[in-house]
């Protein structure tokens, strides 16, 4: 028996030294006078509940990295770097991402990190960054207080949680000054209130009037509730949502209480095709933001416009090269070119700085601007927070998930005032 | 004090794993993941092994014990370091002891499954309180980095999220196993022994049922709110509510309390290692797949060891040297 | 008066809703009170239900209603496998054992569910109209959930009462070595029991997606999980109609309350609604060990 305990101790060692055993060597290359290897890191949520996100950020990672080397890899004196991507599989949780971060810095010795997918798995990121000194780049983590921590490694890629639902008020500003009644209706979570708090602030701001302001708890069957009551207050426009199901629930049940108003605006559920799937016409002119979209007029053209540079593949060369990784039939979601955004990003520094050193990288930044595809890439140098990106506000027109918003950017002229619930019953749809 | 010996192989096996951490490189945080799943198998033990019965609000007790510590480096890290910490683990203590003395006085009088169930609502409970009626920060939770940072410093602030956060943890870790052994040779181990092979004849012969089983379930409690406070709150920094009322750690618990064998003072340790490498490895091998497989595996190992695996090794090592070292 | 108009409004919805949480967890209670088995893989069942009420209107425009019987022979056949593979092997196993075999199968259903239809949250459009009424409008669909959950509430009552096999399970319930003496084949009424139990719990998920006809999601059962539980105890844990009673009481408590904590400013109201209803459960508990309607 006494075998048998020593038997569960040294298998216990053995189970240990064997996860060290199996990470891959950091490759060290010698050979080449003027060619490297150079590694990114990512915890990425393969499995859990941010499973169908994490591998979109993935292929989009890979497609950016794959561009780069093709396009002369990143260049630091005269050794030209080539990118790769080295990932783990984080499922969704933040202890994983504690444990993956410190490998990624002490084993693979990698010194920029795309941070997980989701702000809390960011945040839970962070400290470990902080305290291997290796950058984090957030392509996943909207919420602002992750930059307002003070971390100085930690940059942001895609817009804040504070702009989401900027857009489309301004939006509405534009289209019909005398909607001025604002409703809001959101789930009770840190990154749903965290958007729609700014989102009340600025349309205070912009002379709105907010009606109704209301939260439902996350995992809600029924909002009726909520909205008996919301009817009763009239209001011209509607924002709120929070994740998939209840933005699809909420859209939903708006139409079976018949609550008609001019326009709405609900977080996430509306950019997924599932949405339409799901709710038929009765999604027409329903809007929501989306960090990009297929479609987004980003072009050299436009980089030379403004006078930006331009860097990465197009549009059409990223859809291209995403269907290579991905299959014939994936249309890369925003998760895909936030991510390769944030690839580029990284290329893009480490040029500029023509060192490896996080810490000049991270200097290199607070100065960087650039074009992509993605849009934008510009930080606030204090807080590292991303400023020069813009959210698109996406409509469904016609059964099409169109851009509205911002102009520059747009597909289509906005729908407005969408159609009612009625007229959407007996088969209206925007443009019709 | 051979009763104390299997406590030997406890520490020992901590230890091993610390060595483990500390000189092979990357290993520390996976170490730290697997050492975090022992601890709230071991705290669980403390009530589920020894009695019997099911604490399905056991996650409500990390998360109070979290928003203990969130609240008072929050809120009240003004008094300086030390008093906060003392602060925030006092606090996580009380508030645990607040919630289960409430929910112990009004379930425990229910029976086995009854009173498993009856837990299953504490956990969703105290979170819409903290969430609908914005406690604390209501759903925006306590983020502490910026705060700690700002008060403390960027240092100190990095030693308490990395080395001070994982020692408390180990210690906390440790702490719950030797009280297991306590229990088990006191006069309440025994009481709570009898009490789970027949509740009625441990009443008939004049044990309290009622006072020993709120004692466990009291203890149980108070250590997994510490675990909270050090394993989430300092090492984490920042305390959601929708992140620490999450009810998989429950369930988590219980798994690795039933692989390990109930009311054993290995059996968390066993079943903590089990289930943290297993499920490590096969989302290394697997990735997404990993819970597809587990679940059959569970199934499996349920049927064969119905109580467990250190529960059928303790019994089949019963009549040997060893048998003073598993149990 | 807009707060008495809302009252009623939420109280209508909060009966509709309770009457098929009540449906949702009479299986529940049906498994536990015959087999002492508490299936924490519940919700995983609902969801399979959910899945068939989706997949039979999208592919061949078959109405919800109509999927019904379907749902309930899926989920016997589906009872009968778990029960013959699995629980036939623990049922003298302690609680805890069939606890976590039931969690484990609950699981095992969700991730093949994520591997088959993956992870995208859907939902359908039934469309056939609605009832005005002067506070709000209330959907021919969750009348139909409403109206067939009280109509299969009552067919099993009747079956449970009248038929022999009913009576057989009944006796189980109340007294199993009693019935063992009286020459009740023990086994094939467990056997019978808890595949009609999970039959009536995937049924159930067809009523769910009446109610809440989007977010259909491989995880979605956990939310019904959690409030079957606190159902049945509140029930009276092994009763069937104690527990579609108190999914009634529930339903009315979860969104009548909305309305009377909407007073109280600056909370969250929705969000205190599930504090009031834990609240509740701890009172019933308190006042009442067997449950609000336990001890039938």
């Amino acid at each position: 028996m006494k075998k048998l305990l020593v038997f569960v101790l040294v298998g216990m060692v053995l189970f240990f030294a064997g996860c060290a055993q199996q990470q891959p060597q950091q490759a060290t290359t010698p050979a080449g006078p003027k060619e490297e290897t150079l590694y990114f890191g990512a915890p990425i949520s393969l499995s859990g509940k941010f499973a169908e996100e994490g591998k979109a950020s993935l292929y989009g990672m890979q497609v950016a990295a794959k561009w780069i080397n093709e396009h002369g890899g990143v260049k630091v004196g005269d050794t030209t770097y080539k990118i790769e991507i080295k990932y783990y599989d984080d499922e969704s949780k933040k202890e994983n991402v504690q444990s993956l971060i410190e490998r990624l810095a002490t084993v693979d010795k990698v010194k920029f990190i795309l941070a997980p997918y989701s702000s809390g798995l960011t945040l839970a990121a962070a400290p470990i960054a902080e305290k291997y000194q290796v950058l984090l780049n957030s392509h996943g983590g909207a919420s602002d207080y992750i930059f307002e921590q003070g971390y100085y490694y930690v940059v942001q890629t895609l817009s804040p949680a504070s702009k989401y639902q900027t857009g489309f008020l301004d939006m509405v500003k534009k289209l019909d000054p005398n909607a001025k009644r604002v409703a809001l209706v959101y789930e009770d979570g840190e990154f749903s209130r965290a958007v729609h708090q700014a989102a009340k602030e600025y349309a205070e701001e912009l002379g709105f009037e907010i009606v109704y302001e209301k939260t439902y708890p996350a995992g809600a069957t029924d909002l009726s509730p909520i909205l008996n009551e919301l009817k009763a207050t009239n209001p011209d426009v509607i924002i709120g949502g929070g994740h998939f199901a209840d933005g699809q629930l909420l859209a939903k049940q708006l139409a079976e209480l018949n609550i008609n108003v001019k326009a709405i605006s609900i977080l996430v559920a509306p950019t997924f095709p599932e949405f339409y799937e799901a709710l038929g016409n009765k999604a027409e002119g329903i809007c929501g933001p989306a960090q990009w979209e297929v479609g987004a007029r980003y072009t050299p053209d436009v980089a030379d416009e403004l006078g930006v540079e331009w860097y990465g593949p197009t549009q059409d060369e990223f859809l291209a090269m995403y269907k290579e990784l991905a299959g014939e039939d994936a249309v890369p979601p925003y998760q895909a070119a936030e991510a390769a955004a944030a690839v580029l990003s990284y290329a893009k520094a480490i040029e500029k700085a023509q060192s490896l050193d996080p810490a000049k990288v991270r200097e290199a930044m607070n100065g960087l601007k650039f074009m992509c595809l993605y849009g934008l890439w510009q930080i606030d140098p204090e807080t590292g927070k991303q400023v020069g990106h813009e959210m698109d506000i996406i409509q469904w027109q016609n059964g099409e998930k169109k851009i509205v918003w911002p102009e520059a950017a747009a597909t289509a002229d906005p729908c407005y005032p969408m159609p009612t619930w009625d007229e959407k019953a007996s088969g209206a749809t925007c443009g019709s | 004090m051979k009763s104390y010996s299997p406590l030997i192989t406890l520490l020992l096996a901590y230890l091993i794993m610390i060595a483990i951490g500390q000189s092979i490189p990357g290993m520390w945080q996976p170490v730290m993941l697997v050492i975090f799943y022992i601890a709230i198998g071991q705290a669980l033990n403390v009530f589920l092994g020894m009695t019997g019965y099911v604490n399905f609000g056991y996650v409500a007790l990390l998360g109070v014990g979290a928003y203990g510590m969130g609240v008072a480096l929050g809120y009240y890290n003004e008094l300086g370091l030390i008093p906060t910490l003392i602060l925030g683990f006092i606090l996580a203590a009380i508030l645990a002891l607040l919630v289960s003395a409430i929910v112990g006085g009004i379930a425990l009088r229910l029976r086995g499954a009854y009173f498993a169930i009856a837990t299953i609502g504490v956990n969703e409970g105290i979170k819409y309180l903290i969430m609908g009626a914005k406690i604390w920060g209501g759903s925006e939770g306590i983020v502490l980095s910026g705060i700690l940072r700002k008060s403390f410093g960027a240092e100190t602030m990095r030693f308490l999220s990395t080395t001070f956060a994982d020692a408390g943890v180990i210690v906390v870790a440790i702490a719950t196993g030797v009280v297991t052994a306590y229990i088990l040779n006191s006069r309440l181990g025994y009481a709570l022994i009898a009490l789970r092979e027949d509740e009625e004849a441990a009443k008939v012969m004049g044990i309290n049922v009622t006072k020993y089983k709120q004692i466990a379930f009291m203890i149980s409690c108070v250590l997994a709110g510490l675990i909270g406070a050090t394993a989430w709150t300092l090492k984490l920094t920042y305390v959601f509510p929708q992140d620490v009322f999450a009810i998989n750690y429950t369930v988590e618990a219980i798994v690795i309390v039933m692989l390990g064998g109930a009311g054993t003072l290995l059996g968390p340790l066993v079943g903590g290692l089990i289930y943290a490498l297993l499920k490590y490895y096969l989302a290394i091998a697997f990735p997404g797949l990993q819970l597809l497989i587990l679940a059959p595996l569970l199934i499996v190992v349920i049927l064969l060891f119905p109580e467990g695996v250190v529960g059928y090794i303790a019994k089949k090592a019963r009549g040997t040297r060893l048998e003073n070292f598993v149990r | 008066m807009a707060f008495v108009e809302q009252l009623i409004a939420n109280l209508l919805y909060g009966a509709i809703l309770g009457a098929v949480y009540g449906l949702a967890t009479m299986g529940l209670s049906l498994i536990f009170g015959v087999l002492r088995i508490v299936n924490v893989g519940h919700g995983a069942f609902i969801m399979i239900g959910a899945f068939t009420a989706y997949w039979m209107f999208t592919l061949y425009g078959i109405s919800p209603v109509l999927s019904l019987p379907l749902a309930m022979a899926a989920g016997m056949i589906i009872g009968v496998a778990v029960y013959l593979v699995v629980v036939k092997r623990l049922v003298d196993a302690p609680e805890l054992a069939t606890l976590l075999a039931m969690f484990a199968i609950g699981i095992f259903i969700e991730e093949a569910a994520k591997q088959i239809w993956g992870a995208n949250y859907v939902g359908y459009s039934w469309e056939i109209g609605s009832i005005s009424l002067p506070f709000t409008e209330i959907p021919y669909t969750k009348l139909v959930a409403f109206i067939s959950s009280i109509l299969i509430a009552a067919a099993v009552y009747v079956w449970f009462r009248k038929t022999k096999l009913g009576k057989a399970v009944r006796a189980v319930v109340e007294d199993r070595e009693g019935a063992l003496t009286c020459g009740i084949d023990v086994n094939k009424i467990y056997a019978l029991s808890f595949s009609l139990g999970i039959g009536l719990t995937v049924l159930s998920g067809v009523l769910v997606t009446l109610f809440t006809p989007v977010g259909i999601n491989a995880y979605m059962g956990g939310e019904y999980t959690l409030k079957a539980f606190v159902i049945a105890v509140l029930g009276g844990l092994a009763s069937p109609w104690g527990a579609f009673y108190a999914g009634f009481i529930f339903g009315l408590i979860e969104n009548g309350s909305y309305t009377l904590l909407g007073l109280i400013p600056g909370v969250e109201p929705f969000g205190l609604t599930r504090f009031v209803s834990f609240v509740v459960l701890m009172l019933v508990l308190l006042l009442k060990p067997t449950g609000l309607l336990g001890g039938e």
